[in-house]
């Protein structure tokens, strides 16, 4: 069964995709209305590991305000004709100020605030504004809002260098999924007040648009949606099997590595994965796909594809015939049979 | 020329067909392309760096090729047109390091207009224009024969044998004067959009009688009184077609890059999404037929792979890889149109292809952008800084 759209909109990989989408250049009058991009900004960075400055960290440390020392805003978006920078953080659902979240959210207010060129590593005249904002079901927001308030005050008091914050709220009506902007968001990111449209709805159509991002182990979705991530993950790893068995000329022996594989298919994001337990995971799941792919090719042509743990797959492609027939082997092999809701098996001997 | 209107040619035509080589990095142009046909079993023997005899080790002499632009080659030909079609089929089809150049019909819309401009409003030029809603019944037999892509008239078949299908076929060709044609064609496309789906145009010569056709797959058939002429011309269009493929990729490719600050520590998104809309939205079998020809059957017109994503009744998404060139592709498919997004690496051709087969089998008069930019601008800018010069080479 599929998502309604209220499911999704507490989704933060689909409202992280969303985002994504509404600052990519599209022609008017399409099912997504590219609100950030029509407004000139568009995205400076994907989750960057951002420390929240040392000196500031000390002050945080000796008021007695939790604050964890460093944050990673979803996305950074950035509109170069002003130097405005945002740091976006998608959100499921609000905290209170006493959560664990809040620490994430002191991080994110210091970070965001006047000492943004710094945490960029950019100059002052870089960056002429910023704000942390936050993209959240719109049921949330103003709660949401409370607290960051509550947030917010409790640092300025202390005289710690908070900066702005604003809520948008996902907001769903029959036909449209949309952003609801306040007047601070709106001031900033040059909207009008009140709610705009942002993806056209259709009856009995799960909204989902194509993900750039198709997965991150960082993030708990729930179980049905996980599953989707996965199999969308595992196309994307198909597919960049079978691009570079197409492309190999016979005979030769095509090597292909875990990091290589997710790194096609995450657009390179995999690389800049600093998490190493979430790293570990995507190569888990890379496994639990290649497992079974492989056996698939091998079955059609014995011995075509070996694993080493240090070097990955070789797959051997002595004539243009076995070539031929790796390819029918993986053009065949849909992960659609697997099951996505299983937990991938953990590699004991998997080297760091 | 008087042979030629008078069918009596002692001499046969002589064939172009324009051809892509699939990037291959800093390697040695004339040194790739040898390696690429010796692999088809084509010896090309050079005979200056740019220029090369062609032998088939089967069919015997071919012709010549000669590397027109760093990715783009033409082999000229006299053979006659059929054999010599099936033997570039035959090459392109069985490397994926070779494809077509995809003129679409919103490309020729494009050098239509610059026929206008160039040419004497009474010369006499020739459209031809194709569309075939082969997806209006589910027949698998129509997609068994990719290979017959590109050639409008297809050989005789027995016609006694032929189980009757209905379906939106078009077909025909207009002969008239350049001036007669520019006058009526937009309003004749506006009533009738397979009038868009141009996928012939002839370039009246310059320097005398006749003129250069340009077919939809490349294919360039010499029928003016000068081979200098015709040269000229394919550099002409293979100018724009390399500027348009470098835009194409330059603009859509998606990728994670370094952004400015601290080198490599932030990653930001960029890239544009080729964006593709209907005219008018397709039916639901129609829909369902194209999805069902296209991705569970190996051989189809679009030449892709994937497992469809099927999330709702009309909206499938693909995250899929282009088969003939062995390049990812990630595809929204919906009544009302198709989004693509094209990992960085991925040839432009694809994108050129795409657009050029929705507009032969799906709509016609479809509509495509790069990011916010239509199609038909990014080939008009593609052609606005290429000198037009007859003879010159």
């Amino acid at each position: 069964m599929s998502p309604t759209p209220s499911d999704l909109a507490q989704d933060p990989l689909f409202q992280l995709n969303l985002l994504l989408w509404l600052t990519q250049p599209l022609p008017d009058g399409g099912d997504i209305h590219p609100l950030l991009h029509q407004q000139g900004f568009n995205v400076h960075a994907i989750a960057p590991p951002l420390p929240v400055p040392l000196d500031v960290r000390l002050a945080a440390q000796q008021a007695r305000i939790p604050v964890q020392d460093s944050a990673r805003p979803d996305v950074v978006l950035t509109r170069e004709r002003d130097h405005r920078f945002a740091f976006i953080e998608c959100k499921a659902s609000s905290f209170g100020p006493d959560s664990t979240t809040a620490e994430q959210a002191r991080a994110f207010l210091l970070i965001a605030g006047p000492r943004a060129p710094e945490v960029l590593g950019l100059t002052p005249t870089q960056v002429q504004d910023s704000l942390l904002a936050y993209l959240t079901p719109e049921g949330q927001r103003m709660p949401l809002n409370a607290t960051l308030r509550q947030l917010a005050d409790a640092l300025i008091r202390q005289q710690l260098p908070s900066g702005r914050s604003c809520v948008l709220g996902l907001y769903m009506t029959k036909t449209e999924l949309g952003v609801t902007v306040d007047n601070i968001g709106s001031a900033f990111f040059s909207l009008a007040e009140g709610n705009h449209a942002a993806l056209r709805l259709q009856e009995n159509t799960d909204p989902r648009p194509l993900y750039f991002i198709p997965y991150d182990p960082d993030l708990n979705p729930t179980p049905q949606e996980r599953a989707f991530c996965k199999r969308v993950l595992f196309e994307r790893i198909h597919s960049s099997v079978l691009v570079a068995v197409g492309r190999a000329t016979p005979p030769t022996q095509l090597p292909l590595e875990l990091n290589g594989l997710l790194n096609d298919a995450m657009f390179g994001m995999y690389a800049l994965w600093e998490n190493r337990d979430s790293a570990r995971h995507m190569r888990e799941l890379c496994r639990q796909l290649m497992r079974p792919l492989v056996r698939a090719v091998n079955t059609v042509c014995a011995e075509a594809v070996t694993y080493d743990a240090d070097t990955g797959w070789k797959f051997n492609l002595a004539t243009v015939e076995q070539h031929r027939q790796v390819i029918d082997a993986v053009s065949r092999f849909s992960c659609e049979t697997l099951d996505l809701r299983a937990e991938p098996e953990r590699d004991l001997f998997e080297k760091a | 020329m008087e042979e030629l209107s008078a069918h009596k040619l002692k001499r046969p035509l002589v064939k172009s067909h324009l051809l892509e080589i699939l990037d291959g990095h800093d390697q040695d142009k004339s040194q790739r392309v040898r390696e690429i046909f010796g692999r088809q079993g084509v010896e090309l023997k050079p005979l200056d760096d740019t220029l090369f005899l062609v032998s088939d080790r089967v069919e015997g002499q071919i012709g010549f090729l000669e590397i027109l632009r760093p990715r783009l080659v033409a082999v000229y030909s006299p053979l006659r047109s059929e054999p010599f079609s099936k033997w570039v089929r035959q090459m392109v089809m069985s490397s994926a390091e070779l494809d077509y150049v995809w003129l679409s019909g919103l490309t020729f819309g494009v050098l239509w207009d610059l026929v206008v401009r160039l040419c004497r409003p009474n010369r006499f030029t020739r459209l031809v224009f194709t569309h075939e809603s082969i997806f209006e019944v589910d027949n698998p037999e129509s997609e068994t024969d990719e290979e017959e892509e590109g050639d409008t008239v297809t050989a005789g078949t027995d016609e006694d044998a032929k189980e009757i299908v209905e379906r939106r076929a078009t077909s025909f060709r207009l002969v008239d004067r350049v001036g007669v044609i520019h006058e009526r064609l937009s309003q004749l496309q506006n009533i009738y959009s397979p009038l868009y789906a141009i996928s012939q145009l002839r370039f009246p010569s310059p320097v005398g009688r006749g003129g250069h056709d340009f077919y939809d797959n490349g294919r360039v058939t010499n029928r003016s009184e000068s081979f200098r002429d015709h040269r000229s011309h394919l550099l002409f269009v293979m100018r724009i077609y390399e500027q348009l493929l470098k835009t194409t990729e330059q603009v859509a490719w998606y990728s994670i890059r370094e952004s400015v600050g601290l080198p490599g520590q932030f990653g930001k998104i960029v890239g544009a999404p080729v964006t593709v809309r209907f005219r008018e939205s397709l039916p639901q079998e129609v829909f369902d037929h194209w999805i069902t020809a296209t991705f569970e059957r190996k051989r189809n017109r679009f030449r892709l792979w994937g497992h469809p994503i099927r999330l709702g009744p009309t909206k499938v998404q693909v995250y899929g890889v282009d088969r003939h060139l062995w390049q990812p592709l990630f595809l929204e498919l919906t009544a009302t149109g198709c989004t693509a997004i094209i990992p960085n690496g991925t040839c432009g051709n694809t994108v050129h292809r795409l657009v050029t087969n929705i507009q032969r089998y799906l709509d016609p008069g479809a509509v495509a952008y790069i990011g916010d930019k239509p199609y038909t601008q990014m080939v008009q800018e593609s052609a606005s800084h290429i000198r037009y010069e007859p003879d010159a080479e």
